[in-house]
């Protein structure tokens, strides 16, 4: 092309700073050009992942021309660029089938969002003060190698310490062999709202630790323990899919669905039946129904298998827990345990699913067990309209990851190996652990911390240098769901877009500071790049289709996907003691703290990690319609013992803080639970987060399941009290209000 | 522009309708963000927001039924019912807001002057008024559909069926010298409804799937009795029978 051409294509594209960098090098101008593949007012539909939770459904997503402003060389300028505008789910995607979730739609945002990091950034400031200064990526990779050569000379690399989501797919395992080959331990894995007990007791029950899939859609009785599986829970949008089959796909035949819970979720709200048992007693009441089972010969106690005995008492018919046993624990009227049980048995294929608060308790274990124990009993394991657990390649498992709460505990008492150099990978501990566990405190001890975060957030704060990863539709990205489809799958896609700032892949990252160490990592990490990784891992595979390689075909439908049989594990801990209930403990004295506190995963905002979204924050929740802000779930009867009316600001008081939101009353929700969504209460979060609500995490008490040492995060107590005060209810729903002023 | 498009493209063999099954929906709101993203509806803020502004074409309301324990909820997506006999239009002193022949009630932004009459008009509360210019603040303004054009303040707005949608189609099976297939429209809020419980098609065509589900005995009209003639049915929730114990 010669200059009078550029010019042209240039000037009809309204670029406006281009000429400034004539006499450049031609990769300075070649920016400046639109994309190939792009004709304007013509869309593509790309393939992509989407990264906002673990479930990995597969996207596609509408790239289309359009002009982006640029300053280039310190002069301002407009290119044309291939924009995505639009994310839908992939109809060839096994777990996504087409569709996608609320969060899922919004998260075009993460891309475009103004408070983005554009580029690598250094501390300038005292450490948490946010003064970061801009350098390039050239200083910035070097920095990071010289902070790691520092460990090596030292002999030192068992203090590097990378802190992340659980990460899936190649990238996880990239990272893995990073931190394996440089001589460091294994990832710390966090997010608040973990399935550890979930997955330790299908270990048990099945032999397979990792999340169900239910086959929702031939079943025909589901009742769920507070699984919030049309919502948050799992795999939301394959389940979506699943439920709305299970109504209506099939003709004459109408599942029923039974849900039990305290504080009625978005999935406990499409119920036929909502049963609001005691918190902490679910597994209670799975067994009452498994008893009745038993007792009226429906069912015997072999059909449960190695299910049943872990179990006390299973193969005697589960005396301890007689209807009216099961009342007295749970508060269901033992008349609805007997129909439930009857109906359980009578009405298969039925699944029963576990998840959310039950499992989070002191006993949440035993919950799971009782359920996995039910489901057994009826016979849903493996079988049509069952429960399956998707197949999963090798070395894909979650186990063998280290505790947050355990390395933050080690740090402060000064046990352990100390850690010199902490790697940050989009996680956000300060926002996400309880205070108790003094993530703050511990993190703050770590001489250097360097983050690839897109944006600050409460714990990138505290870093010493940032290298910001592009956004999911700006790089390569995979994933290999651990549930919500009965396929094998490995989803991969290329970047949907080019970058839209100074960003580099995470991934790439590491494997160039890989490279540039004085004792260079490269035999072991051979790939140049990121794509490299997942090109030569996916052409390791045995060939799916006989036209096309692997690769190939994985490039153009966002993974490859065959079928398979689940394996369960060798390690199967079989010869666990029988569990027999014990009451959950509570922190917090009954009489001082007189209600349960439940919070609960918010339907926009997940653990908070969304909360940066505008379309999220202004999205009605569907239970409240409350928007931009937080509220507290009070039944009216307890309202009204206090004076709480809609909207009054009140204060929630546990042994470990306390924190305000105005009152949502609302009948769905038992008199002894107060609740309060997650994901509000950010300080320090975007423009769009920060200052907003209040974080009901940060009253938690650190009460742990104590087998797997997960957060028991619905076994504090409270108290609640009605506060003088503005409480800033913003609701979509209700009357017509033009002057709120004169209302309220 | 949108205007004579429709005029221009409209065909009377087609009158657009659509279908929600409200023992699929579960109140996901896959369908309120996904109408967000395809027709740049802004954002409001807090402040904005809590004068009952915020501008949401769709929404679930949501019925709380009984008192605890025995508690039951009903959703119900609600959106611009499309009326064939919209208190909407009559009242428009500029026909900005008008009944095109393919069942629409379609608003030409252009025209509209803001009086808001429509809006007191609509018996579904689902038009909406920009107050305000809308704020994209950089570089959000990158994620704008350029297939739907931005609304200014002193605007009304509402559900049009994406519209875009709809011409897109028909235009490429004009194309190829074929009628529109049942299917192969998508409004936003169907194309992402998890559950399926939207769909979306030709009313006209007896064999099309939304026809089929409008004629359902389950099937009602929002507040039937105000004669609105809406072109959107609610297939009603149903219960659960035991079957021996019917």
């Amino acid at each position: 092309m010669d200059r009078r051409k550029f010019v042209q294509i240039t000037a009809a594209t309204g670029a406006t700073a281009t000429l400034a960098s004539c006499g450049n090098p031609e990769n300075e101008l070649i920016r400046f050009l639109p994309d190939e593949y792009l004709v304007p007012g013509i869309s593509v539909w790309k393939p992509s992942i989407c990264p906002l939770c673990s479930a990995g459904c597969g996207l596609t997503v509408r790239v289309i021309e359009g002009d982006v402003e640029v300053v280039r060389n310190d002069q301002a300028g407009v290119v044309t660029k291939g924009l995505v505008k639009k994310l839908e789910g992939n109809p060839e995607h096994p777990v996504s089938q087409g569709k996608l979730c609320v969060r899922g739609q919004a998260a075009i945002q993460v891309t475009y969002h103004p408070d983005r990091i554009t580029g690598p950034l250094k501390r300038s400031g005292e450490r948490g003060s946010g003064q970061f200064a801009p350098i390039t990526w050239e200083e910035a990779q070097a920095e990071l190698v010289s902070q790691l050569d520092g460990l090596a000379a030292a002999g030192n690399q068992n203090a590097l310490a990378f802190l992340t989501r659980p990460l899936s797919g190649q990238r996880g395992r990239l990272v893995d062999r990073f931190l394996d080959r440089f001589g460091a331990p294994p990832p710390i894995a966090f997010e608040v709202f973990g399935e550890d007990v979930l997955r330790r007791a299908n270990l048990a029950s099945y032999g397979f630790s990792q999340l169900p899939t239910p086959d929702l859609a031939r079943s025909n009785y589901v009742i769920g323990f507070g699984a919030d599986f049309l919502g948050t829970w799992n795999s939301p949008v394959s389940q979506n899919v699943a439920y709305g089959e299970m109504r209506k796909g099939r003709p004459g035949v109408r599942a029923k669905f039974v849900q039990v819970e305290p504080r009625m979720s978005q999935t406990g709200a499409n119920a036929d039946e909502w049963v609001p048992a005691r918190l902490g007693s679910e597994g209670v009441l799975a067994l009452g129904l498994a008893h009745v089972i038993m007792d009226t010969g429906l069912a015997s106690a072999e059909d449960a298998g190695r299910a049943g005995l872990l179990i006390e008492g299973w193969s005697d018919g589960l005396p301890a827990y007689t209807p009216e046993e099961v009342e007295r624990l749970t508060g269901v009227d033992a008349r609805k345990v007997r129909r439930l049980g009857r109906e359980f048995a009578e009405n298969g294929p039925a699944i029963a699913l576990i998840g959310g608060p039950p499992l989070a308790q002191t006993n949440g274990l035993f919950h799971a067990l009782a359920v996995n124990a039910l489901n057994a009993l009826g016979g849903s394991f493996g079988t049509p309209g069952g429960i399956f657990f998707t197949p999963r390649p090798e070395g894909s498992d979650n186990g063998s990851r280290r505790s947050l709460r355990e390395i933050a505990s080690d740090i402060r008492d000064g046990t352990g190996s100390p850690i010199e150099i902490l790697l940050l990978n989009d996680t956000n501990p300060v926002f996400g652990a309880p205070p108790a566990w003094g993530v703050m405190e511990a993190l703050s001890s770590i001489p250097y911390i360097a983050s690839f975060g897109q944006f600050i957030d409460e714990t990138s704060n505290l870093a010493d240098l940032i290298l910001p990863d592009h956004s999911f539709l700006e790089s390569w990205v995979d994933s290999e769901p651990e549930s919500g489809t009965a396929l094998a799958v490995r989803s991969v896609a290329p970047p949907a877009m080019r970058p839209l700032h100074d960003t580099r892949g995470m991934p790439d990252v590491l494997l160039e500071a890989g490279r540039s160490l004085a004792t260079p990592l490269d035999p072991a990490l051979p790939w140049q790049t990121y794509r490299e990784a997942l090109q030569s891992a996916f052409e390791a595979l045995p060939a799916t289709d006989e036209s096309t390689d692997n690769w190939t075909l994985a490039q153009a439908q966002g993974g490859i996907w065959s079928e398979a049989s689940a394996q369960p594990s060798d390690d199967q801990t079989s010869d666990r003691g029988a569990a027999a209930f014990e009451e959950a403990q509570f922190d917090g004295d009954t009489g001082e703290y007189p209600f349960h506190f439940l919070p609960f995963i918010s339907q926009s905002f997940l653990d908070g990690s969304l909360a940066h979204l505008p379309w999220l924050q202004e999205l009605p929740d569907v239970l409240s319609s409350a928007m931009w802000g937080s509220w507290v779930e009070i039944n009216p009867k307890t309202a009204g013992g206090f004076g709480i009316v809609q909207g009054d600001l009140i204060e929630v008081t546990s042994a470990h803080g306390a924190v305000r939101a105005p009152a949502f009353v609302s009948p769905a929700i038992a008199p002894d639970v107060i609740a309060m969504p997650v994901g509000q209460g950010h300080e320090n979060f975007t423009r769009y987060a920060s200052g907003r609500g209040a974080n009901p995490i940060t009253i938690l008490a650190p009460v742990v399941e104590p087998e797997t040492g997960a957060l028991a995060w619905a076994a504090t107590r409270v108290r609640v009290e009605k506060i003088d005060g503005e409480g800033g209810l913003i609701l979509y729903g209700g009357a017509l209000r033009e002057h709120p002023e004169h209302s309220r | 522009m949108q205007e004579e498009q429709v005029r221009e493209e409209a065909d009377p063999s087609y009158r657009w309708g659509m279908t929600v099954d409200l023992d699929r929906c579960t109140g996901c709101e896959a369908c309120v963000t996904a109408c967000h993203a395809e027709n740049n509806i802004p954002t409001v803020g807090p402040d904005e927001a809590a004068r009952g502004r915020a501008m949401h074409w769709m929404r679930i309301e949501r019925y709380f039924e009984g008192e605890f324990p025995d508690v039951q909820v009903k959703f119900r997506p609600v959106f611009c019912q499309q009326c064939d006999n919209a208190p909407c239009e009559p009242v428009c002193p500029t026909y900005a807001s008008h009944h095109t022949e393919e069942g629409l009630n379609a608003q030409v932004y252009n025209r509209c002057i803001g009086t808001r009459y429509c809006a007191n008009a609509c018996s579904y509360n689902t038009r909406l008024f920009n107050f305000f210019n809308p704020e994209w603040e950089k570089p959000l303004n990158l994620q704008l559909n350029p297939d739907v054009s931005v609304r200014e303040v002193g605007v009304m707005e509402k559900c049009t069926f994406c519209i875009q949608r709809i011409n897109e189609t028909k235009i490429e099976a004009k194309a190829s010298g074929e009628t529109v297939q049942d299917g192969a429209i998508k409004t936003a809020c169907v194309q992402a409804c998890t559950s399926n419980a939207l769909v979306f098609g030709n009313l006209n065509d007896r064999e099309s799937e939304v026809s089929r589900l409008s004629r359902s005995h389950r099937g009602s009209k929002l507040l039937d009795d105000l004669g609105t003639k809406p072109s959107v049915t609610y297939l009603q929730r149903e219960t659960w029978h035991e079957s021996g114990n019917r």
